[in-house]
């Protein structure tokens, strides 16, 4: 940006009001002259193209699962001011993370200064510049992303996804027919009814119980959420390390394991019958896991896919196709997930009072041993506010390592760093959400709002971020587990949830 | 500059001297032929109650949202004589593009392409999906959101809890004043000034 000097024109004055006149006519001129030299300055073809190629057209393109292309001066131009207002009021690019101490992979957030010169470029009519500015368009990678996949696999029927209503949870049994144990390191996600599919969580499940579940409902799948989700585990999950022999992670979405009665399993090593493969949502790319690190596939498994659907105005047919990439060796590194509060806040006696404004939750956790974080990821319901998770390293420093302020339940997303986080043993690990049952959020499922508790279905309230770790040596993971289940147990003591138990026994 | 300005002074100086300025004057008579070929007056359906004119984007997401509600409405309200259209507001979709939209998202009301946007500057709508509804005779009854769905965009409500077009539409047919006039309706703007000749792929 240029700054032009600007002289002022000569008017001789004597009278005050001729001066006061002299002062404004300047202070216009000046105005004016400055604004046209900066204004000149922002062109859809230098300043803008840039914005739009590098943070919207990956989404907006046709095929993908935006509603229009950016790709194009006329494409922008046409929705000029209603970018500008999405823009700055930050609801696109979608990126429900805040600015905060650490790095993201593939971040998708403008920078306060992108912001502002697509207001400067509308405020100047939206001019087109010299077409021979224009950077290239990105090229995408027609097809899989990361290359042929080592399996691929669709929905053996598809599924119907009604023109209205609300919005729908349903899991998907996709058969894989793999002899033995493989090690999978990223899936990618296809769906065919691009409008309606807002993301899917992947599961694994080797004892034939989705097929049951799927059998028994009329419909291609079966109904989502948690209480499926149980069943397929064969009962409750215990600890987000246990529920999948330790190597495999709980991803954030609404069909993990919430802990719900919990005492039974409680130290019992899990035989691997279940476990979570990752996720896929909207616009992101497929995400390999970190060098080395692989979710176990047992032999007989089936793909489950809990799917969430918007429904777009329209009926929809899904039949989405899965690409699943392998590794070639066993693995031998362990993840984890240090999931807080434990179990989804399932002790931490969540209800919600109606019309109450600020709900808060909290929890937090102290390293037992060093750890590596490579991703962190959030879940709530409908009332879910904001959410924080900050490390507090043993130097005093405290570093903010995932802020949501404005949570959407719609756009449940898994934030990768950007390389490995260092925290050393004693580093505390505090997570705080809040919650909204007041009726000015336009969220609330309840109108007017009710009292709300923990639970599994959509109307009820959960909540937890999630670090996922490796410790900072292999041989130090039995003692990070354990230091964890010693967390959970203590938090499970708390509960009054806990009392309730004991006395039924 | 200053001409216009003084113009316009001079506009709202004898528009107050006549006293008219409050009050909504009736639309004038707009004939339009529809895309099956048939002349259409919109804003003034003599033999019926009312008419409802729906303005929508074909490529916004709010206004796709809307077509199963649009489409119960005009139903609904069509056996209590009351018209219905469905008003394409993109100057630059062709009579193929929309047909082929309406198709898609099975709207059987009359379908117009106002390419001039002379029915959203007659109704007085900025946003896709908004609405209008006109008495016989042209005077605008309602103008804005068909109900609460969204509280703003990117925010959608597990469903709609106000349903101001329903209310609008009874309090005509029962006789009663339209208890909100005009209502903020949610959606993608109205872009005035697209460049007619630019078609993008
Ligand atoms: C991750 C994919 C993705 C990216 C990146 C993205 N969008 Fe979007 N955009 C969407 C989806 C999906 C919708 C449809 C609305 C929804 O589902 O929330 C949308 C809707 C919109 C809308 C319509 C408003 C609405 O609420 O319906 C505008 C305007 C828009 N995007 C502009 C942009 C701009 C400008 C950028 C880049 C700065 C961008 N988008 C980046 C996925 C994306």
């Amino acid at each position: 940006m240029s700054s032009r000097r600007t002289s002022s024109p000569r008017i001789e004055c004597r009278r005050t009001g001729c001066r006061i006149l002299k002062m404004i006519l300047a202070a216009a001129i000046h105005v004016a002259v400055s604004r046209t030299s900066l204004l000149a300055e922002v062109t859809f073809s230098k300043e803008i193209a840039p914005i739009v190629f590098a943070n919207c057209t990956a989404c907006h393109r046709p095929g993908e699962g935006a509603p229009f292309s950016l790709q194009t001066y006329a494409d922008v131009k046409k929705r000029g001011e209603l970018i500008g207002e999405v823009i700055a009021s930050r609801q696109m690019p979608p990126w429900k993370a805040a600015a905060g101490d650490i790095s993201f992979q593939n971040e998708r957030r403008l920078s306060a200064d992108q912001i502002h010169l697509f207001a400067q470029w509308i405020e100047a009519g939206m001019p087109e510049g010299d077409p021979a500015h224009l950077p290239p368009l990105p090229q995408f990678t027609a097809g899989w992303s990361l290359g042929e996949p080592d399996l691929i696999v669709t929905m053996p029927a598809s599924f119907t996804v009604p023109a209205d209503g609300p919005d729908i949870y349903r899991n998907f049994v996709v058969p894989l027919g793999l002899k033995t144990d493989r090690w999978v390191k990223a899936i990618d996600f296809r769906p065919r009814a691009r409008s309606v599919v807002h993301h899917s969580l992947f599961f694994f499940e080797s004892n034939g119980l989705a097929r049951t579940l799927d059998e028994e409902d009329p419909q291609t799948g079966f109904k989502g959420g948690m209480g499926a989700m149980m069943r397929l585990r064969g009962g409750p999950p215990v600890l987000a390390a246990d529920a999948a022999e330790e190597e495999a992670t709980p991803s954030t979405g609404p069909q993990n394991g919430n802990g719900l009665n919990p005492l039974e399993n409680i130290g019992k090593a899990k035989p691997a019958t279940f476990g979570t493969l990752g996720g896929w949502a909207l616009g992101a790319r497929p995400q390999p896991l970190p060098e080395g690190l692989a979710y176990r596939l047992p032999a007989g498994s089936d793909l489950i896919l809990a799917t969430h659907f918007h429904p777009s105005g329209k009926t929809e047919e899904e039949a989405s196709t899965v690409g699943i990439y392998f590794a070639n060796e066993p693995i031998t590194r362990r993840f984890t997930a240090i999931q807080l509060p434990t179990a989804f806040g399932a002790f931490k006696n969540i209800d919600i009072p109606p019309g109450k404004a600020e709900y808060v939750i909290e929890d937090s956790f102290a390293l037992p041993v060093a750890v590596q974080a490579f991703g962190v990821g959030a879940h709530a319901h409908y009332l879910g506010k904001s959410m924080t998770m900050t490390a507090t390293l043993p130097s005093g420093e405290t570093r903010v390592l995932l802020s949501i302020p404005d949570w959407d339940f719609a756009w449940q997303e898994q934030y990768r760093f950007a390389e490995y986080l260092s925290l050393p043993q004693g580093t505390v690990l505090r997570s705080r959400i809040t919650y909204d049952n007041s009726v000015d959020n336009p969220r609330n499922p309840s109108d007017p709002p009710v009292r709300v508790r923990f639970g599994e279905e959509s109307t009820n309230e959960m909540g937890a971020v999630t670090l996922m770790v490796v410790a900072a040596n292999e041989s130090l993971m039995p003692q990070l587990l354990d230091g964890y289940r010693n967390h959970f147990r203590q938090s499970l003591l708390q509960t009054p949830l806990f009392r309730l138990f004991n006395l039924k026994k | 500059m200053l001409v216009r300005f003084f113009f316009r002074v001079i506009c709202v100086f004898l528009l107050m001297s006549q006293g008219t300025v409050f009050s909504e004057p009736p639309a004038k008579r707009i004939e339009i032929t529809d895309l099956a070929g048939e002349t259409q007056t919109p804003l003034t359906v003599a033999d019926r109650k009312a008419s409802v004119l729906f303005f929508l984007l074909p490529d916004c997401p709010v206004s796709n949202a809307y077509a199963p509600e649009i489409k119960r409405i005009s139903a609904e309200y069509a056996r209590q004589n009351i018209a219905s259209f469905v008003i394409y507001v993109d100057p630059a979709l062709d009579p193929a593009g929309a047909k082929k939209h309406a198709a898609d998202f099975g709207y059987e009301t009359p379908l117009i392409c106002d390419t001039s946007l002379q029915l959203v500057e007659a109704t007085g709508v900025t946003i896709a999906p908004e609405v209008a509804v006109m008495s016989p005779q042209g005077k605008r009854l309602y103008r804005g959101r068909i109900d609460n769905l969204y509280a703003g965009l990117g925010k959608r409500r597990p469903q709609a809890t106000q349903h101001d077009l329903r209310a609008a539409l009874d309090a005509i047919l029962s006789g009663k004043p339209v208890a909100h006039e005009t209502t903020t309706a949610i959606g993608c703007f109205i872009e005035k000034r697209t460049p007619k000749a630019i078609r993008s792929k």
